[in-house]
């Protein structure tokens, strides 16, 4: 797309020549482009992992994996990087460092992000850390240790090598990263809103972004401590890890959850975002309860700080603690629940129009409450007896938190895509694009629900031949994930190269918001007369 | 509504244990199976009956929603509703679906702390177990029977007996008399482990340097799989877990012989690097 | 502003090592004991809780350790002694320290030591034996407390590993299959 946006000319701008334009980029824009960009590639590999994960979990036995070759050190290092790449790499930079790169300058009339050139600098860590990651996994023995990196698996004793260190700085490097931008973009929505721009009149998707950002703020400092005592656990003698020498492995599992957790609603906050804009604008009506909606997301960003020790139910907490963080957990469940009815509720009264962006709103709210629900159950300290590392849990955080994030960035990229390059996506083949990956998606993590009630754990390149058979129709699911994210690149290079383009408001009365109030493609430079938002109505 | 909603709970699905099976119970999962392995301890009879009233409730949600959904878009489309309105306020509305998930969430909270605070009762047990995880095999010991103790190692697949489970066998099961109590204290002497046993509603995790104690009573006569359930290396998913349940007689007769098989297990040499090294590597 | 807060959540996430520290030791989190100014109460009472005792040795440790009484009947608030004995079975000299923890976690508030051989560094020359004493009592509060008066018995549980100069030692010991089957209950 970003070639494409080249070669659509505007009168007023002066854009640098090739190198500069986008190896030392301090334009929004381009550096939104940038970030989707390594998250396309980043999905690419990411996915890779997981389709051969599902290939040689299609049937009980050995398939693929070299036993004779560490092959089973090899498949926990597919787990752990299809993990970290998802999280850190794929929908980190989509909807944060891309969407919101690109429009949240575009939604409170600024001309372009804070700091600019710290823009440019977040981003090529990220590169760095993509880079470092890759390396961590083809250095030595790679990192087995699941993306949660528990010690002492992860200490110099059970994972000798460079590998772990690798995987520590790339998430240091890719943690910078993510800290620069969230400063970059509280400073800027704080302070380069329009005139008449209040807090109070953002678009949703700005609301989640700035909260999105405070969470990062607050969570990933931790991790960066956390990873620095464990590279000096490794590395220089020190013990904060170490039971052996007065230090606590569980210690590690607290520092990392309190990140952990804030990191599933860092993830899942900006596509709450983007889903608000999208549903208030095919059902041509101001979102329901724009205050509420705000505040809810707050309140789930707030709590989310509360809730960790969930995630580790069984290494033997005194049960007063355990049924506190049951109870905190499901408080979860009342914010979550104004979110969901207030979109019903937008949605009750319009006027629906069923474009492709709509599908994938509407497909993301159906997803995340199946999702939400079972994440009920996985609340309950007693369920977790039984639940705690299957694939039940799986289930759970692939659909309330990473399918649900990829259908975000989806619905994204459809409603977004004519303002970035212009042109207008192949309506029929985005359909089609999208029937394939709902049902792709469902087919593949539906069944292991199953799986997990039945016990099976996860992280494992073997099964019990009793749980062959849904594992079969989940590695069919994952063929037809697959299917449905080919037809995504093939849709996107269409787009490019399409020649019917959009005009500056392309989906008519209901986009109220500040982007479709300049040219599709949007020029290299926006907003350079601030836009007067004084005493118009609030940006519901 | 709430009330009938749970009222569909059984009360418990005491008639699972009520009376001795004929034959022993074979407890690991079966194929196409879409729930819980049968609960064979009181803890997991209240973890059953809490999941299925969890489960009625979430279908009922999901069922709700999407109901919601596919109403609003037929009633609400382009077609059916050219002119949208502009409503965007309904303070009763709100009210409700904040107030009404809380009072959910209230009647849930019930039988589920009920359940954990069962779970972790502490009830004078009859003897004690001792379970060590290590990469990547299981040791138990016992130490109120003259200190038995052994290693619990996976049956490769090509040296499986009739009737074994792959993946789920081992050469020693961790032998346990039925309609007792036992405490199990948890350990691991390398990375974290985790012991489970699904039918029982145990799952603790086996840290270095923290013992953990957890106890049950196992309802049937039987053999009970299960899995480690943490991440703890290579072969992670070979450490299977194997509870052979047996009478109080039949225990007592398995301890004698026991301490005469395992009689040289206190030597700190005993070779099982090499056995364990089969295990893995001629799996398949 | 904000540059400030990263910092200070770094900061936080240190100083939580010995704030999580302290905080397990003044409230029995995870089952860690009171090892501080530990007097034992005036009164003993009449009713009496079993206290069991379990060991732990790391692999990386020639050493067998082990409880000499599996378990002993105390009135609470009662003085006890108590013994572990641990012997070097390899021929070199080796250093060791131990951990330790009290199960059910809950009851560990109640649980105090007096003396033990805890946190220490105990050298044992090769075959050399030691006996190690431990003296507890369990305060009698025990039983007002609602969540803890329906434990009957109290597990004390010791870990040795090799103490940290002995880290060559321990390093040697890598990712293979390492099987070591002295442990006893
Ligand atoms: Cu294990």
């Amino acid at each position: 797309m970003s070639n494409e946006a080249a070669t659509h000319d505007h009168h007023a701008d002066h854009k640098p020549p090739f190198f500069q334009r986008w190896f030392c980029s301090t334009n929004h824009k381009d550096i939104g482009t940038l970030y989707l960009a390594i998250s396309m590639i980043a999905a690419l590999v990411g996915g890779l992992m997981s389709w051969y994960i599902r290939l040689e979990l299609a049937e009980p036995g050995i398939q693929f994996l070299d036993v004779e070759n560490n092959g089973f050190q090899f498949y926990n290092v597919l787990v752990t990087a299809h993990g970290f790449i998802m999280v850190f790499f794929v929908v980190m930079p989509a909807l944060i460092g891309g969407f919101g790169n690109w429009f949240v300058p575009l939604m409170i009339g600024a001309p372009d992000m804070a700091f600019p050139r710290m823009n440019n600098i977040s981003f090529w860590l990220l590169v760095a850390g993509f880079i470092l990651l890759l390396l961590s996994a083809v250095i030595g023995d790679g990192p087995g240790t699941g993306w949660t990196v528990y010690p002492p698996l992860s200490n110099s004793d059970f994972h000798p090598g460079p590998s772990v260190d690798f995987g520590i700085l790339s998430l240091h490097v890719a943690g910078a990263s993510s800290i620069l931008g969230a400063i970059n973009l509280i400073v800027t929505i704080f302070n380069m809103r329009a005139p008449g721009m209040t807090i109070h009149r953002m678009p949703l998707f700005v609301w989640s972004i700035l909260i999105t950002a405070f969470l990062l703020l607050l969570a990933l400092p931790v991790l960066a401590g956390a990873l620095t005592m464990l590279l000096t656990d490794r590395n220089f003698g020190t013990h904060f890890f170490d039971a052996g020498a007065g230090g606590d492995p569980v210690l590690w599992q607290h520092l990392f959850w309190f990140f952990g957790h804030p990191e599933v609603y860092i993830i899942i906050l900006p596509a709450f975002g983007i889903i608000s804009q999208v549903i208030s604008t095919f059902s041509k009506k101001p979102i329901f309860g724009y205050l509420g909606m705000a505040y809810a997301m707050s309140a789930i960003g707030v709590v989310g700080f509360v809730v960790w020790a969930h995630h580790m139910f069984t290494v033997g907490f005194d049960v007063d603690t355990r049924a506190y963080f049951t109870v905190a957990t499901m408080v979860i469940a009342v914010p979550t629940g104004i979110k969901i009815f207030s979109w019903l509720a937008t949605m009750w009264g319009g006027s629906i129009k069923m474009e492709v962006p709509m599908l994938y709103a509407l497909a993301f709210i159906f997803l995340f409450v199946v999702g939400g629900v079972t994440g009920i159950t996985l609340a309950n300290a007693s369920a977790d007896l039984v639940f705690h590392d299957t694939y039940f849990v799986v289930a759970h955080f692939h659909y309330v938190m990473a399918i649900a994030a990829i259908l975000g960035m989806f619905c994204g990229f459809y409603y977004w895509i004519g303002k970035m390059c212009g042109n207008q996506y192949p309506r029929g083949l985005a359909k089609l694009q999208f029937w394939v990956f709902f049902i792709g998606v469902n087919v593949l993590f539906f069944p292991q629900h199953f799986s997990g009630l039945a016990g099976m754990p996860r992280r494992i390149p073997d099964y019990p031949d009793a749980y062959s058979g849904w594992n079969y129709v989940s590695s069919v699911g994952a063929l037809i994930t697959a299917v449905g994210t080919l037809l995504f690149f093939v849709v996107l290079w269409m787009t490019l190269r399409s020649k019917e383009t959009v005009a500056a408001n392309q989906w008519g009365e209901g986009a109220t918001t500040l982007e479709w109030t300049v040219p599709s493609p949007a020029p290299f430079h926006t907003h350079e007369e601030l836009p007067d938002m004084t005493g118009k109505a609030p940006a519901e | 509504m709430l009330k009938r909603l749970f009222a569909l709970i059984p009360a418990g699905f005491t008639y699972l244990l009520a009376g001795q099976a004929l034959a022993d119970v074979e407890m690991r999962s079966s194929q196409w199976q879409m729930w819980l392995q049968k609960p064979m301890s009181e803890s997991a009879v209240l973890v059953h009956d809490l999941n299925l009233g969890l489960m009625i409730l979430e279908t009922v949600i999901v069922l709700f929603v999407l109901g919601l959904m596919v109403y609003i878009l037929i009633r609400f489309n382009e077609k059916n509703n050219p002119v949208p309105s502009k409503n965007t306020h309904n303070t009763m509305l709100e009210v409700v679906w904040t107030a009404l998930p809380i009072l959910i969430l209230v009647v849930v909270a019930v039988p589920s702390l009920k359940a954990l605070y069962f779970t972790d009762s502490n009830p004078d047990v009859e003897m004690n177990i001792k379970v060590n995880g290590n990469q990547w095999y299981w040791s138990y010991s016992y130490p109120d029977n003259g200190d038995i103790a052994f290693d619990s190692i996976i049956v490769p697949d090509g040296e499986l007996k009739p009737g074994q489970p792959r993946m789920l066998s081992v050469d020693n099961p961790l032998v346990l008399p039925a309609n007792t109590k036992i405490r199990f204290l948890i350990a691991s002497n390398d990375v974290i482990h985790n012991f489970a046993m699904p039918s029982l509603a145990i799952k603790v995790d086996a840290t270095p340097g923290r013992v953990n104690e957890v106890w049950t009573e196992i309802s049937e006569v039987g053999n009970y799989y299960a899995m480690c359930s943490e991440l703890c290396g290579v072969n992670h998913g070979f450490m299977p877990i194997h509870i052979k349940a047996v009478s109080k007689e039949a225990f007592a007769k398995w301890v004698e012989e026991a301490k005469e098989k395992f009689a040289d297990n206190s030597s700190s040499d005993y070779p099982k690097t090499v056995r364990l090294a089969e295990a893995v590597n001629n799996a398949r | 502003m904000l540059t400030t807060l990263v910092a200070g959540m770094v900061g936080v996430s240190f100083a939580s090592v010995p704030l999580y520290q302290l905080f397990c030791k003044v409230t029995g989190y995870g089952g860690t004991l009171n090892t501080e100014n530990v007097v034992a109460p005036a009164d003993v009472s009449e009713r009496t809780i079993n206290v069991r005792f379990d060991s732990n040795i790391s692999p990386d440790l020639s050493w067998r350790f082990v409880p000499l009484q599996r378990q002993v009947t105390v009135k609470l608030g009662e003085q006890t002694l108590a013994f572990f004995e641990a012997e070097n079975t390899g021929v070199t000299a080796q250093t060791g320290q131990a951990t330790f923890n009290v199960t059910p976690f809950k009851a560990a508030p109640y649980f105090s030591k007096i003396e033990c051989f805890c946190f220490t560094e105990q050298t044992l020359a090769g075959g050399q034996t030691v006996p190690m004493p431990v003296q507890f009592f369990v305060d009698p509060e025990i039983f007002e407390d609602p969540a803890t008066k329906d434990i009957g018995t109290i597990t004390l549980s010791y870990t040795f590993y090799p103490a940290e100069n002995d880290e060559d030692d321990r390093s040697k010991v890598k990712v293979s299959a390492r099987v070591q089957a002295s442990h006893k209950g």
